[in-house]
């Protein structure tokens, strides 16, 4: 088991450095911040003022390994354009993104879990053919096309919830939504299969035979045994697909969260922002996988150390 | 769904509490404020409210008419010299006492400027100004290189607003130097003499402006007032319907019906002192030829661009000229036509063989900026002209590949050389970016236009620098947008003649709240 | 071949699947033919050309509405062209673009699953490195940020798109083609003297078509959402060219005033990945033995 830990440790070291090296020369190879808005206007010898100024005159392999020494000293460097710690910024705006990211997930589980366990049970009768019909038109509908229909209706039309920033708990109610439509499909269809797959098992029936109640046969038994795939399923795919429907949301109901920093700092060529908030993303996505990993070890010995 | 739920009852409340508290949804909002440094038409939003220039104008008057600011009384003491005498009690909004000191400090941060942001800023306007010296704690001296025409005007700018000394140059290493990185913490933590206080700035996301007590001049009308970044169009409309903003910034003509609709909101707007242009690369191997790039500029019918694109109510110039620009508005020069004829039979006798001609465009920088990108192909392709749009964020204007582009040309200060003359001139922005030529006979005319003593010598060269442009076009100006802004009924607030493009002035006389 | 029981079974006769399949798959059938086909005949049957543009005549409503202009059934948008039109026409370059980030993704992580699960050793380390990298990093994230350095273009995009999901297929391979290679009657070629590439063709490769046709029609759908959402945000193709997620993108500001731009991309957006996803989940169903089974 520690084996196991440490192993798990040593490959998310392995993929962040690696995730920071390709962050740094893909950056770079793409051009520099003076070939954005911020050389606008500029001459020939302004640039080469302003490109000693951001400290880009150095070579690559200069810049790469004190950027690296740097992150070993804890210091991830400066924006180019805002000129303050590139930690300071990421911190203001990565809390906002765990908010909403939370309370997509806890709407998420709420539903889905219900939704697919009814799925599972009924899926001969037209309750689950509803169950499911409903989770793949949740698939089919992008989250920016719900986000921008709610606008239209709930905030434009009927001012009924506000639409900018997270400042009071109505803030999160149109952003949740349109994060969780997608996660709610996905989940919902995971939870479905994984109470299919126990029911059919061994104990369940034993725990019939016990003469146990239905209810608790199914809530006990079935939802815990189920439980652990979906806790995996929701630490990978989900997280990540949150994540991901995160800029979007973000950029319509201007969030202040860390993907709209993400696609602002990569337009901008500001390399110092982009990096960190990609590592730390990334690091965030590691962590939660190895988690979900070691859980998943922890919950059901059967699986064992065999793999991987 | 009771009274729009809690973030009316909260607006309600701190409404009773703090009746003049504002909120300002802007589409962009400065990620450093300083205004020696920035000349964005973002960070030209900001700055008015919390810093004092020595000499302002009366920006309600479109003609130029000087008042006192930081300086009560400015003489010229000889060609190159002006003595101004400092108004005497101002304070910082950190509490200290405005100094001759703290005067030569700003000033000499550009016109002797060391720090790279400042370098870049200072040589385009500022090149004729040597320096600012000490006279005593209440006098100042200004030096110029040349004898200069625009004295008031140039001491008026945004760039050499006034900061203090010793709070600058205590913000980081030693306290005694100014070091880069105290300009780079001043402007994460500005501070000036004006009628607000910058009370919290988060870059790129919010600017909270608070009464200034100490304030030299007029009380300012409202105690706070906050701007928030809502970059979408559709959520700024949105967000004046659900009331989280009072004023919203930058509504494309397309939207105005939708807010007018409103029977609680209003728009104000007005054509902005600013070109949105189109330049061409004089240097592109398929451009060489100035008949083409003429055909290219008489193919674009313009008027119908701000009757589709902007209802009509923009402003399409017949030169590079505008109406600030006081004697030296020359609206009877025809520099800039349609004439779709004439640009067919210029492309049959040019060079041009069917060449594509890329057209970049930022995609949303410019109200209606891919719109109209899309529309000139269009219309190139009526007379011959094979054109493609290129949307991208990157500044394609200093690149050797550059075709023709969308850009603007801003008045940064109420003359033509604050418009035509910083970006066309020689060894300036656009020469230095390898898209415009220029030669010694060029050079002379620029200078005539700059420093000729007499307005009618001035415009004589500005009549034969036009001639030029027209002759081997680098630039077509498309028309002064109309920029709008959509507020709540209770509010009066309108952009003002007399300023540069996008200043928010929220100072005593420029916005009044209705009493509730 | 003994061992074929416990491998999923090749997908039978089109005619069967029919048969066998409900009212809602049967629709999801035939909605996904009718978008194909429209797509495909988008140039004969799309009324104008989807880029002329007409100034005077922009933001007209669809058919029955007042204002409305003769021939544009669906409305004009904002710079005068048929909003119809450049539906149909955007409809082609999204399922074009998503085909083709499809089969880009399907081979190269197809060749790097075969290759890690027939190789074994280093290339499979670093191939199953390279996976868990792209686990790492939320790829809709990665996608935004690489067309955001590397500017939007044709070419970027269907990169991107071939990127997107190459680590489901080599992970999906890599894990059957280890199950297979175990299995008695690949022994029984190795004995015979099969070389590497002779099995991999012959004996893995039909194992694992089903596997790989529900992976690809799944992620049809993941890529059509991915572009739409690229193209949403202003990252996808240039304009004037369309796709539907850039239709969306574009005409959103004009939502309040002028629905009808959004309306037609959004409801084909929508009528694509529901029908690509009924019929993948359908696919996966009968292609999944344990599921077929109960």
């Amino acid at each position: 088991m520690t084996l196991y830990v440490l192993r798990t440790l040593l490959k998310m070291v392995l993929t962040l450095f690696a995730i920071i090296t390709l962050v740094f020369f893909a950056t770079r190879m793409s051009g520099s911040p003076l070939d954005t808005a911020l050389g606008d206007g500029l001459t020939e010898e302004d640039r080469t003022l302003m490109i000693e100024y951001f400290g880009l005159d150095r070579s690559l392999w200069y810049q790469y390994l004190a950027y690296l020494r740097g992150i070993l000293e804890g210091n991830f460097g400066q924006s180019f354009i805002e000129r303050r710690p590139v930690a300071d910024i990421v911190a203001e705006r990565i809390w906002p993104t765990l908010q909403l990211l939370g309370s997509a997930l806890a709407l998420t589980i709420v539903v889905s879990v219900p939704l697919g366990v009814t799925a599972a049970l009924w899926r001969d009768s037209w309750i689950g053919s509803a169950v499911m019909g409903l989770a793949f038109i949740g698939y089919a509908v992008p989250n920016f096309v719900i986000a921008a229909f709610m606008v239209l209706i709930f905030a434009f039309s009927l001012n009924w919830l506000p639409v900018v920033g997270n400042g009071t708990p109505w803030h999160f109610i149109m952003p949740t939504i349109a994060m969780s439509g997608v996660l709610i499909a996905a989940l919902t269809r995971f939870t479905r299969n994984a109470m299919l797959d126990v029911l059919g098992q061994d104990f369940m029936r034993t725990a019939r035979a016990k003469g146990l109640p239905e209810t608790v046969v199914i809530l006990k038994h079935g939802l815990r045994n189920a439980g652990v795939t979906v806790l995996s399923v929701l630490g990978l795919q989900i997280a990540g697909m949150a994540a991901a429907g995160n800029v979007v949301v973000e950029a319509i109901f201007s969030w202040p969260g860390i993907g709209e920093l993400l696609v602002s700092a990569a337009i901008m060529r500001d390399y110092p922002v982009l990096q960190f908030g990609v590592i730390s993303v990334a690091f965030a996505v590691v962590v939660i996988n190895a988690l979900t990993d070691i859980a998943y070890v922890v919950a059901d010995p059967r699986t064992s150390m065999a793999k991987g | 769904m009771k009274t729009l739920l809690m973030t009316t009852a909260a607006t309600l409340l701190a409404g009773s509490a703090f009746a003049q508290s504002i909120t300002v949804g802007a589409a962009n909002i400065s990620d450093y404020l300083d205004p020696g440094r920035d000349h964005s038409n973002v960070g030209s939003q900001f700055y008015y409210n919390s810093f004092d220039t020595l000499i302002d104008r009366d920006h309600s008057k479109l003609e130029p008419e000087w008042v006192p600011a930081l300086a009560t009384e400015w003489k010229l003491i000889d060609d190159v010299s002006m003595e101004l005498k400092l108004r005497a009690g101002v304070k910082f909004h950190n509490g200290e006492a405005l100094t001759a000191d703290d005067v030569v400090f700003s000033l000499n941060r550009m016109y002797q400027a060391t720090f790279a942001p400042y370098v870049v800023r200072s040589k385009d306007r500022l090149a004729n100004f040597a320096e600012a010296v000490k006279i005593d704690d209440y006098t100042v001296q200004i030096k110029v290189e040349r004898p200069e025409p625009l004295w008031e005007t140039l001491v008026s700018l945004q760039q050499v607003m006034i900061i203090p000394e010793d709070y600058t140059k205590a913000l980081s290493g030693d306290p005694e130097v100014a070091e880069d990185g105290d300009f780079e913490a001043f402007s994460l933590a500005p501070v000036g003499t004006g009628p607000y206080a910058i009370s919290e700035f988060i870059p790129g996301q919010k600017v909270v402006y608070s009464r200034f007590d100490g304030f030299w001049g007029d009380r300012a009308p409202l105690e706070q007032a906050t701007v928030i970044r809502i970059p979408e169009t559709a959520s700024r409309i949105t967000a004046l319907k659900t009331g989280e903003a009072d004023i919203v910034t930058n509504i494309a003509p397309d939207q105005l019906d939708l807010v007018n609709a409103d029977p609680n909101l209003k728009t104000e707007g007005s054509a902005t002192a600013l070109f949105h242009v189109m330049i061409m690369n004089v240097n592109h191997p398929h451009l060489t030829d100035p008949k083409i790039r003429q055909a290219m500029s008489l193919a674009i019918d313009r008027d119908l661009l701000n009757d589709a694109l902007w209802l009509g109510k923009a402003i399409v110039p017949s030169t590079h000229t505008m109406a600030e620009m006081g004697k030296l508005h020359m609206p009877e020069l025809t520099t800039f036509e349609y004439n779709p004829e004439r640009a067919r039979e210029l492309l049959a006798q040019s060079s041009y063989d069917g060449e594509e001609i890329v057209f970049d465009a930022y995609p949303v920088y410019y109200t209606n900026g891919v719109l109209a990108a899309q529309a000139i192909t269009e219309m190139w392709a009526e007379v011959g002209i094979k054109g493609r749009v290129n949307v991208t964020e990157t500044w394609t204007g200093a690149s050797p590949d550059l075709m023709a582009r969308s850009w603007s040309n801003p008045m940064y200060f109420a003359d033509p050389f604050g418009s035509f003359g910083v970006m066309w001139a020689p060894n300036g922005p656009s020469e230095g970016s390898g898209r415009f030529n220029t030669d010694a006979e060029y050079a002379a005319i620029w200078e005539r236009f700059r420093f000729s003593e007499e307005v009618e010598a001035r415009k004589a060269a500005f009549v034969e620098l036009m001639e030029r442009i027209k002759q081997d076009p680098p630039v077509l100006p498309l028309y002064r947008p109309f920029e709008s802004w959509g507020m709540h009924k209770g509010i009066s607030w309108a952009p003002q003649l007399g300023h540069i493009p996008y200043v928010l002035d929220f100072r005593a006389g420029a916005i009044a709240l209705a009493d509730s | 071949m003994t061992a074929t029981t416990n491998i999923p079974s090749r997908t039978p006769l089109l005619l069967t699947l029919w048969k066998d399949s409900n009212a809602i798959q049967k629709a999801a059938v035939l909605i996904g033919l009718a978008l194909l086909l429209m797509a495909l005949l988008a140039p004969l049957i799309a009324p104008f050309d989807p880029i002329t543009q007409s100034l005077i005549s922009r933001l007209r409503p669809p058919l029955g509405f007042e204002r409305y202009k003769d021939g544009f059934y669906l409305g004009t948008d904002e710079l005068g062209r048929d909003v119809l039109s450049r539906s149909l026409h955007g409809l082609q370059l999204t399922l074009g673009l998503a085909l083709a980030g499809a089969c880009i993704g399907l081979l190269i992580g197809g060749t790097l699953g075969l290759l890690a699960g027939l190789r074994r050793g280093w290339a499979e380390n670093v191939i199953m490195a390279a996976v868990d990298l792209q686990i790492a990093v939320p790829f809709t994230l990665l996608a935004l940020l690489i067309l955001a350095l590397f500017g939007s273009s044709l070419t970027v995009m269907i990169c991107v798109l071939g990127i997107a999901g190459w680590e489901q297929y080599a992970r999906i391979l890599r894990a059957e083609v280890r199950k297979i290679t175990q299995l008695p009657f690949i022994e029984a070629a190795r004995a015979s003297g099969g070389g590497q590439r002779y099995i991999a063709l012959t004996h893995v490769l039909p194992n694992i078509v089903s596997p790989l046709v529900v992976q690809f029609t799944l992620s049809l759908s993941n890529i059509v959402i991915l572009e739409s959402t690229m193209s949403f945000l202003g990252l996808g193709v240039q304009p004037p060219t369309a796709t539907l997620g850039s239709m969306v993108g574009y005409g959103r500001d004009y939502m309040p005033t002028a629905p009808w731009i959004v309306i037609a991309p959004a409801a084909l957006i929508i009528l694509v990945t529901f029908a690509v996803q009924i019929l993948g989940d359908w696919l996966r169903d009968r292609a999944d033995v344990r599921l077929r089974a109960r």
